[in-house]
């Protein structure tokens, strides 16, 4: 297991707040689960919290994430992140799933 | 929820939001919390928010349910001591509330990785389930995909009043893999798909009566069977107790010297095997029930 | 440890009336008496497997004894090896056959039958979760095997080194196997040590016998599963808001 955290510069979250949480994905083999919730902290930055079981791949992470933060408004977001060794093209599809949920006002 | 969407191929979430009224389901001790899995954690295994398992309350045609959904994805939905203690939380509930319970199985049985926890959470919810049933609580098991219900989750499953099956589910107790090495691939080839699905799978299930509804692999077909049994109960009286035993005494005795699970369906009604292994769920149900007659 | 014979134990356990008590294919059915007072006595013997027939014989006398000795104390030894793995047992339901004679259990509970278990042997998987865990109160001989499985069976499963387990099982008891450490998860109320006078200790464990499940609550209590009872606990007040 490796486990890291940053935060990234993301402009802030521009929804109503009725929706607290949003989640994506489940933790299965080359699968993984995204959870995005609205952080009390500074709403320009993403907060990040990454646990993988498959070690050495963090400056991928890294980049994925800044790039996610850099694309969508989730400024004020704490996003976690459990991974089961997923490709980075789901983690991409994850963190717009779990946007998608956090965003869209009912189901 | 999508009718387009198969039963099998959704996630437990999903799976929970197809069966009930859109918008009603309301999670408990939901993913924020992170209940996740200290023992899982200590052997460096990646955990889940919800430790494989959704539990809250829902709206089925304007009733309300408790209800869970495991996620077989998740260490093969296997039951720790977190998510076996969320399943027997949820049936005391349904108990407490007079509410029916419905688990949404998908699992192996135990989660090994915690050892005897899970084991006791299995026997703590069976206690649970019947805390319900003596309260003629209704309480509902859905096994509708190939995880299916086994090992200890197998036998909870037979403990609920009912038990809701597709054709792609499976309920036992020791899996066809553990089976082959133990008895050895001639008297039991874990690859023979179809032989594993005339031993385990919904259609053998429904046809012996251990499976009360056999439906389409789909959400709505799911909800519409679960519906149904909502406001019924299968009371726990001497009577029930007597010809239940009866009728697995006969069982034993008619089937038990065979080794082929053709024999069994031709037993109960099925006139054509071929067909009826190309039928869905409910065409098998009409066929074996034309047979009988 | 070595195994006294089945009925040099149910003789420790029951004294002369273990007379009354039938083994057959390691399947033990009877009635017997315990503190003067009658029981009625269904388990498992030599680490036996089980399969669909014992569970309808040991359901078949607990429908006899609900209906002929009314409120009578049922007593289940288990010393099982589990289910067998078997393809025509699974294949007619087996878990189906478990399930109704929990159903019979259940039944003997509901209509005043106190339900006592003590695993004497193996008790292990499919054949303990089958009735003897289903018991108002789990006891166990010291010199049984109690758990879901020895760290080196878990090992091969799981793929984990025995030693990580080992390691690991020093603070976590319930990936320890033995009645010991299955005390502390509360699965068993107390371990008998097998040299004592059994019979003293099962006619005080009838006369003692209450039925709420409380093993989340030793489990907390004894330190070795800390979660169960607060998770339980908190699903329960929260559905409650």
């Amino acid at each position: 297991m490796e486990k890291f955290t940053k935060a990234f510069p993301s402009k802030p979250l521009r929804v109503p707040k009725d929706r607290q949480w949003a989640l994506a994905g489940v933790v299965g083999s080359g699968n993984l689960e995204v959870m995005f919730e609205r952080a009390a902290r500074a709403s320009d930055t993403m907060e990040c919290h990454v646990e993988t079981s498959i070690p050495g791949f963090r400056d991928s992470w890294l980049a994925a994430l800044a790039d996610f933060a850099r694309h969508y408004p989730v400024g004020g977001t704490k996003v976690t992140i459990h991974d089961q060794g997923a490709a980075p093209v789901l983690v991409n599809l994850r963190l717009r799933q779990a946007y998608d949920h956090l965003v869209k006002t009912k189901p | 929820m999508s009718q387009l969407h198969l039963f099998h191929e959704q996630t437990a979430r999903q799976r929970i939001a197809a069966v009930t009224d859109a918008g009603s389901f309301a999670e408990l001790l939901p993913p924020p919390e992170r209940l996740t899995s200290p023992y899982l954690a200590q052997l460096g295994i990646p955990v889940s928010f919800d430790d494989g398992v959704v539990i809250g309350h829902a709206r089925i045609d304007g009733k309300k349910v408790y209800i869970a959904a495991q996620v077989g994805q998740f260490v093969g939905g296997a039951v720790g001591e977190i998510h076996g203690a969320k399943l027997t939380g949820l049936f005391k509930a349904a108990a407490r509330d007079r509410v029916p319970c419905v688990v949404i199985i998908e699992s192996g049985g135990v989660r090994l990785h915690e050892g005897s926890a899970g084991e006791i959470a299995i026997a703590e919810t069976m206690r649970a389930i019947f805390e319900c049933r003596a309260r003629k609580v209704p309480t509902i098991a859905v096994i509708a995909s190939d995880i299916g219900a086994y090992g200890g989750m197998g036998i909870l499953s037979t403990c609920c009043d009912f038990r809701v099956m597709t054709e792609h589910g499976r309920l036992g107790i020791s899996g066809p893999i553990v089976i082959e090495k133990w008895m050895g691939k001639k008297a039991y080839d874990s690859s023979n798909r179809a032989l594993v699905w005339k031993t385990s799978g919904g259609k053998t299930k429904y046809l012996l009566g251990d499976a009360d509804a056999l439906v389409h692999d789909a959400a709505g077909a799911v909800r519409e069977a679960i519906g149904k049994l909502l406001t019924k109960s299968s009371p726990v009286t001497l009577k029930n107790a007597k010809a239940r035993q009866k009728e697995l005494e006969k069982r034993l005795k008619r089937f038990g010297k065979t080794a082929d699970p053709d024999d069994v369906w031709k037993g109960l009604g099925v006139r054509d095997i071929a067909t009826a292994s190309l039928a869905s769920g409910p065409e098998f149900a009409a066929l074996a029930k034309a047979g009988r007659k | 440890m070595k195994q006294p014979s089945p009925r040099a134990l149910l003789g420790k356990l029951f004294g002369g009336s273990a007379k009354g008590i039938a083994v057959e294919k390691s399947v033990l059915t009877g009635y017997a008496q315990a503190g003067g007072k009658d029981v009625c006595v269904i388990g498992t013997c030599n680490g036996t497997y089980i399969g669909n027939e014992a569970a309808l014989v040991l359901a078949a006398h607990v429908i006899d004894c609900v209906e002929r000795r009314p409120k009578t104390p049922i007593v289940m030894l288990v010393d099982s090896a589990g289910q067998e793995p078997n393809r025509v047992d699974e294949m007619l339901g087996l878990a189906s056959y478990f399930g109704h004679l929990l159903n019979c259990l259940e039944l003997a509970r509901r209509k005043g039958h106190k339900l006592l278990t003590i695993a004497t042997g193996k008790a292990v998987g499919g054949a303990f979760i089958c009735y003897g865990m289903f018991a108002d109160r789990i006891y166990a001989l010291d010199s049984a095997s109690v758990g879901l499985m020895p760290i080196e069976a878990m090992s091969a499963v799981t793929k984990i080194p025995v030693p990580v387990l080992q390691k690991l099982s020093k603070t976590m008891p319930s990936l320890e196997f033995g009645a010991r450490p299955f005390a502390l998860l509360g699965g068993v109320e107390e371990v008998w040590p097998s040299k004592d006078d059994l019979q003293a200790r099962l006619a005080e464990a009838i006369a003692t016998a209450a039925v709420d499940d409380n093993r989340a609550a030793l489990g907390k209590k004894r330190g070795g599963r800390k979660l169960a009872l607060d998770i339980r606990n908190r699903v329960l007040a929260e559905s409650a808001k």
